[in-house]
């Protein structure tokens, strides 16, 4: 087998050279017949009435050709021009979809947005307001089942870091569950505790106590 | 000559200096030097000692600020004890010219007249950079040596040498090896991360020991020395890790879903309570670290955190709000036979327990304020260790149970102080705009 695909190379390469050869025969030859041209270009001096009825003819030839070379240039222009009439018209219509798709999912995450919902000092039990935020805020999660969340509980400054982020928990765990007795799926919600690690007001003072004892929701969207 | 240019030149200090003779010299004279301060027992009197200034023993000495440095150092780490009264080295009246450093030449009455009891003296030579250093303790009143020390290294040894000696001292005197072999662990915060640090003892030598852009929390040393284990958020949940402090190698080794939190490790580094939600609550678990293996020792709905082993590891210590507020309360070490340990105030958490094993140390709400307290473990009237307005929280003992360490939040300072288990002694750790949290102090690391 090798053998034979050695000898198909060899004639190949024969083969090759040949050709070469032959080429190079051919340039001889045009360069003599171009010599000859040479010869006729003084005959056709000789004879101007010959010539002008030559030279109209190739006029007429050379207009044709030109008309149809133009005519070619429009017909790809105007292609062209189709083309990326299309391609912008699909882009558009694209760039609209993806602004319509990015502006509901807006308005999705908008809608399933729910506000922080905020506990007594050391407290961990949801208050009527409390309450009326989640009931509120669960149905849109009823409505788009594809979008999860997590509860992340925080704790003001005050007490201890470690019973912190235990009382943390326990406000996420609340918040959670209170979602799941709404009719979300428990699989859907995730609950982390912060503790007093991550308070919205670093102020020493009951107002910004009163604010960083809070349950926040994070909306997690489908991953395409 | 020199000293009078000093002198010229700071003239302030001098009266700073000036200042403190004169109290030294009116405090000692009614006690005639006896001090009697509380360090773990009503009526301990700290020792009156005098630490001479080094001698070079070579005719050419290559380094002359060694002769102050060791003693300077050894002043220093003596005084850190508690257990010392140092005498003012300008009082001192024996001709540095003509004294040794041995027993035969030093005259013991030019020590004893003004008070000292025990010398400290020494030596130094240097070849390069090379150090050798000898390091002596005398009893002046016996006129004997106690403990001598010769120590070689480089020339930057020379303060890990003088501590060293400081530990034989104490050893020699006390019968315990002193604290200059254990550091802090904290936690510090920035922004929008904590991470965990170690620093000396003595305030020195501050380490970061983890740097994950994460909130970094809860340290707790190993008692062979070898591990700090604590938790991180910087995979997104809070999971315990170990740090093995030898390699600088990082193992997760508790993940579950919900917190997961270090508590306190077996006298053979091999278990560690943890505080996991697993289960749904905060529950506290006892955990093999080779193979998470898990004995779950507390099953209540409600808080149950912060546990803390016994030094005979037969109970545990934790915090539970099980009757509403938070409390310290007592379990045996399988979980069974639960009580609780305090009935004053409404929030009593982070309990630690001493090394000797009679007292917890933990942090109660006074007046809408932290302050650190003891109580018997075996129940009783708890004690107020601290008063000073600032939050006093997360206390943690000495390995010797001689002190406390706790941080204090407040003002927009935050630091970590260091007091005798008395509450009397408070020394400043270190201080910090950021927030300084969570202090744990090693095993003896050599």
């Amino acid at each position: 087998m090798k053998r034979s695909w050695g000898s198909v190379g060899l004639m190949a390469l024969v083969l090759c050279l040949s050709v070469s050869w032959m080429t190079g025969c051919a340039k001889k030859a045009t360069l003599q017949e171009g010599a000859v041209v040479t010869q006729e270009q003084k005959a056709v001096a000789q004879a101007p009435a010959e010539a002008t009825a030559a030279d109209t003819q190739a006029a007429r030839e050379r207009a044709l050709r030109d008309q149809a070379l133009s005519d070619q240039a429009a017909r790809e222009a105007a292609e062209k021009a189709a083309r990326d009439a299309a391609a912008k018209a699909a882009k558009d219509a694209a760039d609209q979809a993806k602004r319509e798709a990015a502006a509901k999912a807006a308005a999705i995450l908008k809608e399933l947005q729910i506000a922080d919902i905020n506990f007594d000092y050391n407290k961990y039990n949801l208050k009527p307001l409390a309450q009326s935020t989640l009931k509120s805020g669960a149905s849109a999660y009823l409505k788009y089942r594809d979008y999860k969340l997590v509860v992340e509980g925080h704790c003001d400054e005050r007490g201890t870091a470690e019973y912190n982020l235990a009382l943390g928990e326990k406000r996420a765990t609340e918040a959670a569950k209170y979602l799941a007795d709404l009719g979300i799926e428990k699989e859907r919600i995730k609950t982390i505790s912060y503790g007093k690690e991550m308070p919205l007001d670093n102020a020493n003072n009951e107002a910004a106590w009163a604010k960083n004892r809070r349950a926040h929701f994070v909306i997690f969207p489908p991953v395409k | 000559m020199m000293l009078e240019k000093y002198l010229c030149v700071h003239n302030p200090r001098i009266q700073a200096v000036l200042t403190l003779f004169l109290i030294l010299l009116f405090s000692a004279g009614p006690a005639c030097g006896k001090v009697y301060i509380d360090i773990d027992s009503p009526s301990f009197q700290q020792f009156p000692i005098a630490v001479a200034d080094f001698k070079p023993l070579q005719p050419f000495p290559e380094n002359d600020k060694l002769s102050l440095l060791f003693s300077d150092t050894l002043s220093r780490g003596l005084a850190l004890t508690g257990y010392f009264h140092l005498l003012d080295r300008k009082a001192f009246l024996e001709d540095p010219k003509q004294a040794g450093i041995t027993a035969d030449n030093i005259r013991f009455e030019d020590w004893t007249v003004i008070g000292a009891e025990y010398l400290v003296k020494g030596g130094f030579q240097t070849d390069g950079r090379d150090l050798v250093a000898e390091f002596r303790l005398f009893d002046v009143i016996r006129g004997e040596l106690v403990v001598g020390k010769r120590y070689a290294g480089k020339s930057g040894d020379h303060s890990r040498m003088a501590m060293q000696f400081v530990s034989e001292i104490l050893l020699a005197l006390t019968g315990e090896t002193g604290l200059f072999d254990t550091r802090i662990a904290y936690v510090k915060k920035s922004v929008s991360s904590a991470e965990i640090y170690t620093i000396n003892f003595d305030g020195s030598d501050p380490r970061r020991i983890t740097n994950f852009n994460a909130l970094t929390l809860a340290p707790r040393w190993s008692p062979d020395g070898r591990f700090l284990a604590f938790t991180s958020y910087k995979e997104g949940n809070p999971d315990i890790y170990l740090r093995n402090l030898e390699s600088g190698a990082t193992r997760k080794i508790g993940f579950y879903p919900g917190l997961n939190l270090p508590g306190s490790w077996s006298r053979d580094s091999k278990r560690l309570l943890v505080t996991l939600s697993r289960d749904g609550n905060q529950e506290i678990y006892d955990m093999t670290v080779e193979n998470g293996l898990l004995l779950r020792l507390t099953r209540d709905f409600s808080i149950d955190v912060s546990p803390v082993r016994s030094p005979d590891e037969r109970r545990v210590a934790f915090v539970s709000n099980r009757n509403g507020s938070p409390q310290i309360y007592i379990m045996d070490a399988d979980g069974a036979n639960v009580r609780r340990l305090t009935d004053l105030g409404g929030y009593n958490t982070s309990p630690a327990w001493s090394p000797k094993g009679k007292k917890i140390a933990y942090e109660g709400l006074v007046n809408g304020i932290f302050q650190i307290f003891v109580i018997d473990a075996e129940g009783g009237d708890p004690q107020q260790l601290t008063f000073e307005a600032g939050d006093h929280e997360s206390p943690s003992w000495s390995p010797d149970g001689r002190y406390l360490v706790y941080s204090v939040r407040g003002y927009g300072r935050s630091r970590i102080e260091i007091m005798n288990a008395g509450g009397q002694g408070t020394r400043v750790l270190l201080e910090d705009k950021e927030t300084s949290q969570s202090p744990f102090w090693s095993p003896h690391l050599r």
